[in-house]
């Protein structure tokens, strides 16, 4: 945890969850293909904030693939940890942020993270108040559980590598020095 | 029939997602005869009056949790001896030993996968 201005800045990986009730807590988290749910309750004032990938082949995940459990039990940590402090689940609201491609030539798996996240919020009657998912740059976000304020920055990729060709020996300076 | 498709199973879980996934990997373990509670107090209510063979349960629930399901199952005669496997998350040993006390036969770690629930209701299940 890191202190700066009265503010305690909490770091949420990936595969990691954090809930508080301290107003001077901010989660920050770092995001890809990865998505990170942001979910409270506005009336008790506690929130948390989940960090999560769903693992492997793109192509193979489906609702009842082992990827979706993976993500629902993320969830549900993130949910149980509100409900423990005192949340109702009826009055949870989410914010979405993540699930960009970043890398264009990698499978949809950030577009899956975020239909999973959406369909689980669906499902379990959580209602979504705000959503920045997709593109195709990072995004650093910054999350207040208690007042339920988000800020978030995008990250430029860095530029795609070209890979040239080599050069050929005929193309090679004349007086270059060949070093075997 | 297989003894799966012969066996009555109650699902307990608050979390629809999470109830849908254990329902969709019993099936496809070969379980036919499925219902399912939303939470602890539903589920005991359930197995008063309709109780099932096996009986999979999440702990963290609203109301009455997992352990308080599984006391509540072995205090009524008829389903003292139903098999009860809880469905936990990562690093509840303390909680496992306490639910072992109750009667407890066997757990799942979250997230399962297919072969884990199988493997856990076979060594409590025989011939599954």
């Amino acid at each position: 945890m890191l202190r700066q201005a009265g503010r305690k800045y909490i770091r949420v990986i990936q595969g990691e969850c954090h809930v508080s009730d301290d107003p001077d807590v901010v989660l920050t988290t770092i995001l890809g293909s990865c998505v990170a749910a942001c979910i409270r309750d506005p009336e008790i004032g506690v929130g948390g904030m989940n960090h999560f990938l769903l693992p492997g082949d793109a192509s193979r995940i489906s609702p009842t693939s082992e990827a979706e459990r993976y993500g629902a039990y993320l969830m549900e940590v993130l949910v149980n940890g509100l409900l423990r402090r005192g949340a109702s689940r009826h009055r949870l609201e989410a914010k979405l942020f993540g699930g960009a491609s970043v890398v264009k030539s990698l499978s949809p798996i950030g577009l899956l993270n975020a239909e999973f996240a959406k369909r689980f919020l669906a499902t379990e009657g959580i209602r979504i108040v705000s959503e920045s998912l997709g593109d195709e740059r990072g995004r650093r976000v910054e999350y207040r559980p208690v007042s339920g304020h988000a800020r978030q920055l995008f990250v430029e990729a860095p530029a795609e590598i070209v890979e040239a060709p080599p050069p050929s020996l005929a193309a090679s300076a004349p007086g270059a020095i060949e070093l075997f | 029939m297989s003894i799966a498709a012969q066996l009555k199973v109650l699902v307990v879980d608050d979390t629809t997602t999470s109830r849908m996934l254990v329902i969709d990997a019993l099936q496809e373990i070969g379980f036919r005869q499925i219902t399912y509670a939303s939470d602890g107090q539903k589920a005991l209510k359930h197995m008063m009056t309709t109780p099932a063979h096996l009986v999979i349960s999440d702990y963290e629930m609203p109301g009455l949790d997992g352990v308080g399901l599984l006391q509540g199952i072995r205090a009524y005669q008829p389903t003292r001896h139903v098999p009860f496997v809880m469905v936990t998350g990562r690093g509840d040993k303390a909680l496992i030993e306490k639910a072992r006390q109750f009667g407890l036969n066997n757990f799942v770690t979250k997230p399962f996968t297919v072969a884990s629930l199988k493997a856990a209701l076979q060594a409590i299940i025989k011939g599954l």
